[in-house]
């Protein structure tokens, strides 16, 4: 069973922080936990949620039907109350008597631990109590969270947790959550498992301008500098952020920028830079929905084709795109060992629903295991940084040894130097484009869901693969034959071997979140499919499971 | 096609002030021991930016405009190389002029040489950030408009922690401005470089800028910062030359945590090889 508690009030009211609580006690508990987040571009008032799924099996995407609501606001009440699954409760926080349980959250607080600032801890315990769990974890993440504040604000919380507790006891017992299942404690957001692989994996420079949603990763970058030994600045735009990472790769440390779609298209240049220069960076563009500024906090999977196509002239470049927390871990490091192994830019496609999203998985090995750079430190004067091979990948020195590094923008003879030859410009145009050859060979494959000889076959890419698994289920469920095929990689595409994954199923339904299908776009493009159905999203909001399954059998 | 024949080295006109411009800055490399393997030479686009091809060293000759952000990577990467831009007043003041401002708030450790001809070259003479008021192109035909953009001002203002003036014609004095920058390890360090273009500045010619300017004396204090701005708002019948500022400032670099014993390219090499 799973069950989902739903936080919900204005920006600056502390949802995120209830949130927080909830999550880390349910996951320590050892209870299967998602959570998503859901906010508006301010940072006072409106109306933000946070939603908890908890259950006793693996959960993939977010739920469809709230069985906790905690309303801060008569206004979250009235908008959200109605997604409440029958056998629900409203914890509502006034004494209004609209929800099922009404207390004055910060009321309580300011009773129990004489501040309102504890209300959030009033939330959290009445929550856990509602759901028959142990308070004790709670109080145990409490101690932890502010060991290093003054002994009063440790025992302030915690006595505000247990009001909470005491008084929803007349309402233990009608709401039963999932029992704990997991060996507990490991939650991540994408956001901390894609700075945690770059940490892990060497990345050495990292810059941005921030641009939400990918601002979660810089963030925690910037925290790990100092342990992890990276240089982290902000830059004065995106323009400024890409050549910073083009520099920082020339000289010869792995670099990264993370951005979204608007400020990926102020990079678009230099990142033509990095293919003609043949530079390892990777950039992470977190998607929301546009175009122009668009819904700045919401989700999407607008870029597919943007990103495939940025940029100038004709180069050689990976997408990656994650679906996971676990996947965004796997795929960064991979990202930067593919830049490195292939001189070229790399790019991460992800979006604010998987940057946001919390996932109770194994523990992630935060010991540094550093990417081979692929250098050659045995050049001598005589080196050329572009000599022409077969692979197209040329032997990679970096400045301040015996050899001369010499990189540019311009067509360029192998030694690195400017020239209007069209026979160079020629030669050096086929050498970068034949590291596709081997970019292919070792790109990666979609992975499938289900029966090989499904009659309905699902393709999905990016984070909509938590959402299509559930979907699958939902369908095979109720005797519907049907699988899913997820693209964790959408280029290169191994184009042969796609077409053999995907087989001849009966029906091809392609789920996006964006109108015009844009991975059944490339597909066609490159001679995979044919025809395929669409199933889209551009609301700005997740697909869940539910819903996929429900638009296939409509 | 075959065009390497053609493809002559330099590209620059018959006249140019680049030209002596090369071989001055050869001989303050030489003056100020830089190791030419511990040389980066960083450029944009623009005839100033072809110069890294024509001398000896690492080159990073990137986008127009975006030098400054390539050699801040560079320098943060490997803070022990000697990170020199070759620019012009369009690439540097006009499409970097972004980059220009915050660079120099940053004081990230580079040498910044700005061939100012007050005149966009490679495109064919329109105007530039630095065109005097007045002067007439094929696109300003009306004259320029827009005020002159002041970059010793600017940089006074904010700080920068080393900001000269020379010009092609006064070699001795160009050179040793050069090694003044070169040698010079505090931060940011700009010199502007006063040139003619005899293709398309048919206004700031060589006499032009030779009756004009002026050394600054000997008994001019570069830390006072007012005296330097006056100095820097000076343009027309006397043009100051020289180090007119120098600030306290701890570059970008050094204030790094992170870099305090090492480059993150030594502290990469040594964790590689340690760790599988």
């Amino acid at each position: 069973m799973d069950l989902t508690i739903r936080i919900a009030g204005e920006a600056g009211q502390g949802v995120l922080t209830t949130g927080q609580l909830l999550v880390g006690s349910l996951a320590e508990l050892g209870l299967e936990v998602l959570a998503t987040r859901s906010y508006m571009s301010r940072v006072r008032g409106g109306l933000n949620w946070y939603d908890i799924r908890i259950g006793d099996e693996p959960l993939y995407g977010p739920g469809d039907k709230v069985g906790v609501l905690v309303a801060l606001t008569d206004e979250a009440l009235e908008v959200l109350g109605e997604e409440v699954a029958s056998g629900g409760m409203i914890l509502h926080n006034t004494g209004s008597g609209k929800g099922d349980i009404n207390i004055d959250l910060e009321a309580v607080a300011k009773e129990t631990a004489d501040s309102t600032l504890y209300s959030n801890t009033v939330a959290a315990g009445a929550v856990m109590a509602l759901l028959g769990y142990d308070i004790g974890v709670l109080e145990g993440l409490l101690k932890k969270q502010f060991a290093k504040k003054d002994e009063g604000v440790v025992s302030g919380n915690i006595a505000c947790a247990r009001a909470g507790g005491k008084l929803v006891a007349d309402q233990v017992g009608k709401l039963k959550g999932p029992k704990p299942t997991r060996k507990g404690g490991w939650v991540y957001d994408g956001s901390t498992a894609m700075g945690l692989s770059a940490a892990v994996s060497g990345v050495k420079f990292v810059t941005a301008y921030p641009m939400t949603p990918s601002t979660g990763v810089f963030t925690f970058l910037a925290g790990a500098a100092d342990e992890y030994g990276i240089v982290v600045e902000q830059a004065e735009d995106e323009i400024a952020a890409v050549n910073m990472v083009c520099g920082a790769t020339y000289a010869g440390v792995p670099g990264m920028t993370m951005t979204s779609g608007g400020g990926f298209a102020l990079m678009a240049e230099g990142l033509s830079l990095a293919g003609m220069m043949e530079l390892p960076i990777v950039v992470m563009i977190a998607q929301r929905p546009g175009p122009a500024t668009g819904l700045p906090t919401r989700t999407g999977q607008q870029d597919l084709m943007f990103t495939l196509y940025a940029g100038h002239g004709e180069f050689p470049r990976a997408i990656f795109t994650p679906g996971s927390v676990q996947q965004c871990y796997d795929l960064t490091r991979r990202a930067m060992e593919t830049a490195h192994e292939y001189q070229t830019p790399v790019l991460i496609l992800t979006d604010q629903f998987l940057q946001d999203m919390e996932h109770s998985i194994d523990e992630l090995d935060s010991q540094p295991r550093l990417i081979d750079r692929r250098i050659v430190t045995d050049a001598g004067e005589d080196y050329v940084r572009y000599a022409v091979t077969d692979s197209g990948v040329s032997d990679r020195a970096i400045p301040g040894g015996e050899a001369l590094v010499v990189c540019d923008s311009d067509s360029h003879t192998a030694d690195g130097h400017i020239t209007e030859d069209m026979d160079a410009h020629v030669e050096q145009q086929d050498k970068r484009m034949r590291k596709l050859k081997g970019m292919t060979a070792g790109a990666l494959l979609p992975e499938r869901f289900g029966a090989e000889d499904a009659e309905t076959l699902l393709l999905t890419w990016g984070s909509t693969l938590g959402p299509g698994r559930e979907a699958v289920a939902l369908l095979n469920a109720k005797g519907v034959s049907a699988a899913m095929l997820h693209f964790g990689q959408v280029w290169p595409l191994a184009v042969d071997k796609v077409k053999e994954a995907i087989g001849s199923p009966k029906r091809i339904i392609s789920v996006e979140g964006n109108c015009t299908g844009q991975l059944a776009t490339l597909l066609r493009s490159v001679g995979v499919l044919t025809e395929c159905e669409l199933l889209t999203n551009y609301t700005g909001m997740p697909f869940t499971g539910a819903e996929i399954a429900e638009r296939i059998q409509k | 096609m075959k065009l390497a024949e053609t493809d002559t080295k330099p590209a620059w006109c018959p006249g140019c002030g680049n030209y002596s411009l090369l071989k001055t800055f050869d001989e303050a490399l030489e003056e100020a021991g830089v190791d030419r393997h511990k040389l980066v030479l960083v450029s944009g686009i623009g005839q100033a930016a072809k110069l890294p091809h024509y001398t000896r060293g690492n080159v990073f000759n990137g986008l127009h405009g975006r030098a400054l952000p390539a050699a801040t990577g560079i320098k943060l990467s490997n803070h022990k190389l000697e990170v020199t831009i070759t620019s012009g007043d369009g690439d540097m003041y006009g499409e970097g002029g972004n980059h220009f401002l915050h660079a120099i708030r940053r004081n990230i450790g580079v040498k910044v040489f700005v061939h100012d001809n007050q005149v966009y070259g490679l495109t064919k003479g329109q105007a530039s950030p630095t065109s005097d008021l007045g002067m007439v192109t094929k696109i300003q035909k009306h004259g320029v408009m827009s005020l002159p953009f002041n970059p010793l001002a600017i940089a006074i203002l904010e700080e920068c922690s080393l900001v000269a003036r020379s010009f092609v014609g006064e070699r001795d004095h160009l050179r040793a401005t050069m090694v003044a920058a070169l040698k010079h390890t505090g931060g940011f360090a700009l010199v502007d470089i006063l040139q003619p273009c005899p293709s398309f500045n048919k206004q700031n010619t060589f006499k032009w800028y030779k009756q004009r300017v002026k050394p600054v004396g000997d008994d001019h204090d570069p830390r006072d910062k007012e005296v330097a701005l006056r100095l820097a708002l000076r343009w027309g019948d006397e043009i100051p030359i020289g180090v007119l500022y120098r600030s306290e400032r701890v570059s970008f670099e050094n204030q790094q945590t992170v870099l305090a014993e090492k480059s993150l390219v030594e502290q990469y090499a040594a964790a590689e090889g340690g760790i599988s």
